[in-house]
């Protein structure tokens, strides 16, 4: 979800590997019946989508033409694009974008394709729901994270915590971040990007509220509802944390670029998501997490459903290549080269086979969707994911300020403005 | 400069006539660049502020409601209320230190030329990167400046400057301070160097004290050059956008959004293309009504200096 610049940096130097290669087979590719796909990718989703192109590329037919754009300025890339008549004929776009890009009436109506496919049913339902646009299908599931629980078992056994035993509770959270203080120095108990990084926090904080049956829109996202005893509990755990010196300081002020602070092997306890399993087991083979659902504030644990749907540029002229190589990705083929490289499965029917053999902490990711939400509406960089946007300000003020009442009053009235600003 | 000249006038007219032709044609690739670059983008602002424009999608006239909107617009306030706050500090910040530092430089002595590098260096650094650089000094766990005031007893335990509007608005100013006073010193510099020797020479064979000659000499003297970087300074913090985006996202709780953060928020965050460029109009009548108030005020206008 996130993308921290060193993991840029690998980006960029991706890019222009996947730039030569491409050229390389749109070099080789003078055969004159299959068709080129031209397709953008937002950077910070991980390995899983490009190595499913590369798959594709070398045994189909058709081939995928890879771009990828930095996540930040996808949205203004793709409008620009679009006005210049160069748009790409497909798109990975988060899915909290699907529904102001359908509304603004520049996606591919893909409704009576996805019905019949056989396995529709069985598709990551909070992508479809998001990808659903006035009773219409616009975007499809490509690429599934969740929000999760990871604690440091290492941590766990140095504080005398039993390091088998997932936590259920915040009450428990809590008692053990104190102990993993207790151990000194810089090894802190829990971690969270408390900067205005709104993005990190509904991904990781509103599942303490949705666990106990609150939610900070109405379910017509036309009214917040952000002021809950639920919500007010959620602070006061977090509140308490920062209190007790279980988090460090530099947590007030991330904006993101730390969101895996967990991997640095001093932080006991964090929520963080699916994608960084992949990250942990691959790339800090070092560290022995153990992974578990977020508890709600009463227990009952919740998960955010993030990550990509896939959708079509309006009018392109290749959409049945597109539906092609978009059934080659729900193939079982496809999903076990995404779920390798860190993407959960979008199909829930075969997601058993197709973790078998894979890591299994990756099937806690698996669990977290049946219980996991996205928020739906159309003005989620305003109201959520802007550094500067109501939310982003809520957590930082209603967390490390003086003033509760005085952050939910105000973000609620704020979140209240924007919505009906926007209608 | 014109001759002017009342004896004959109308060989003269003809002459002047042809040389203003020629005039205009020596300005025309500069206003043909200035055109381009400068009065079309305005004026496609302009008529994009007139539409409701989303980034994606149909503009739609709306005439004046852009306008309308920003008069109540709260936030627009609070970002022009910081943006002078910041503007007013940083200006006095950077005159404070680039004077001393311009009068320091300006006589000769040993190594004077490496201490003009040295003051300097900074400003070569796009700020960006400082932003960056500074980014990392001022951070707590990794950082230079809390741990090091923390070993120096300065501090009970670390500091998160970023964390506290204070604290991170003095690590800004600072940052700014060091970042831009070698320029504002190069500019002041190149007046004090103007100022001829045989003045300060006859002022002080005339008795007046080291303070005297610096306030009825070098400040009446300096005012074209006082005024030009006053208004680079003053027009510099009023556009001040990057600091901010990369060191503090906007300050804790967004007390640090300036107006040119506002307006990219508006346009590139809400895709409000319409109204950012509405408020971008706004922002560039009051730094015209800010420049012409400034060169006012140091009467720049004058022919006497």
């Amino acid at each position: 979800m996130q993308s921290g610049s060193r993991q840029e940096e690998e980006w960029k130097v991706l890019k222009r590997l996947l730039a030569a290669t491409t050229l390389a087979y749109g070099l080789g590719l003078s055969v004159a019946s299959a068709e080129t796909i031209s397709m953008w990718v937002r950077s910070g989703i991980g390995e899983s989508f490009k190595e499913v192109v590369k798959a594709y590329n070398a045994a189909g037919e058709d081939k995928v033409e890879l771009t990828e754009v930095p996540f930040s300025e996808l949205v203004q890339k793709y409008a620009t694009a679009i006005a210049g008549g160069q748009a790409p004929d497909a798109l990975s776009l988060d899915l909290i974008y699907t529904p102001a890009f359908a509304a603004a009436g520049q996606l591919e109506d893909l409704s009576d394709w996805a019905k019949s496919l056989s396995y529709f049913n069985s598709l990551s339902p909070s992508h479809v729901r998001l990808g659903t646009y006035e009773d219409k299908i616009y975007g499809l599931p490509l690429s599934v994270e969740t929000s999760i629980f990871a604690w440091n078992k290492d941590l766990y056994r140095k504080a005398g915590l039993d390091p088998e035993k997932a936590p259920k509770t915040w009450e428990e959270i809590a008692a053990n971040a104190e102990k993993i203080r207790a151990l000194g120095g810089d090894t802190y108990g829990f971690y969270f990007s408390g900067g205005g990084c709104g993005g990190c926090m509904i991904f990781t904080f509103t599942p303490l509220v949705w666990g106990a049956g609150a939610d900070i829109l109405s379910a017509d996202s036309k009214t917040a509802t952000l002021d809950t005893p639920q919500m007010r509990k959620a602070v006061d755990i977090y509140r308490d944390l920062v209190a007790k010196d279980t988090v460090p300081a530099g947590s007030a002020s991330d904006n993101g670029v730390n969101f895996l602070s967990f991997t640095n092997g001093k932080i006991g306890q964090q929520s963080i998501g699916a994608f960084a399993i992949g990250t942990l087991v691959t790339q800090h083979p070092e560290i022995d997490f153990g992974v578990t659902l977020i508890p709600g504030v009463d227990g009952k644990p919740s998960s955010f459903a993030g990550g990509d749907n896939f959708v079509v540029t309006k009018g392109t002229p290749k959409l049945e290549a597109v539906k092609k190589f978009l059934e080659f990705t729900y193939s079982m083929e496809g999903q076990k080269i995404m779920a390798k490289y860190g993407s959960l499965p979008t199909r829930g029917d075969i997601a058993d086979q197709v973790l078998d053999g894979l890591d299994p902490r990756l099937k806690v990711g698996i669990e977290a969707i049946a219980v996991a939400k996205t928020p739906y509406t159309l003005q989620f960089n305003d109201l959520i994911n802007s550094s500067n946007g109501p939310w982003a300000t809520f957590i930082n003020a209603a967390i490390y300020g003086d003033d509760v009442d005085g952050a939910f009053s105000n973000a609620q009235a704020e979140m209240q403005s924007i919505i009906d600003a926007g209608q | 400069m014109m001759m002017s000249g009342i004896a004959s006038p109308s060989p003269r007219r003809r002459k002047r006539k042809r040389s203003g032709w020629r005039g205009v044609l020596y300005i025309a690739p500069a206003m043909a660049l200035v055109t381009v670059f400068f009065v079309l983008p305005v004026l496609f602002t302009v008529w994009m502020s007139l539409h409701k424009w989303p980034l994606l999608g149909k503009p739609a006239w709306i005439g004046l409601g852009n306008y309308v909107r920003m008069v109540s617009d709260a936030r627009f306030m609070t970002a022009l209320g910081f943006t002078a706050y910041y503007t007013i500090i940083v200006t006095i910040a950077i005159f404070a230190v680039a004077f001393p530092l311009a009068i320091f430089v300006e006589k000769q002595r040993p190594l004077v030329s490496a201490y003009r590098t040295i003051i300097f260096l900074p400003v070569v650094v796009g700020l960006a990167s400082a932003s960056l650089l500074w980014v990392w000094l001022a951070n707590v766990d990794s950082g230079l400046i809390a741990p090091l005031m923390q070993r120096l007893g300065l501090t009970n335990g670390r500091i998160n400057l970023l964390a506290d509007f204070d604290t991170a608005f003095l690590t800004i100013i600072v940052m700014v301070v060091w970042k831009i006073a070698g320029f504002t010193m190069i500019i002041l510099l190149t007046g004090l160097q103007a100022i001829p020797a045989e003045l300060t020479e006859a002022a002080r064979i005339d008795g007046a004290r080291r303070w005297q000659r610096f306030r009825y000499l070098t400040l009446p003297l300096m005012r074209r050059t006082m005024a030009l970087a006053l208004i680079l300074s003053v027009t510099g913090s009023i556009l001040a956008f990057d600091q901010f985006y990369i060191m503090t996202s906007g300050g804790p709780q967004n007390r640090m959004i300036s107006v040119v953060y506002y307006i990219f928020n508006q346009s590139f965050v809400s895709f409000n293309l319409g109204y950012g460029a509405a408020l971008s109009i706004a922002l560039l009548a009051i730094l015209v009504a800010i420049s012409i108030f400034q060169l006012w005020l140091l009467k720049v206008g004058d022919e006497r200096p």
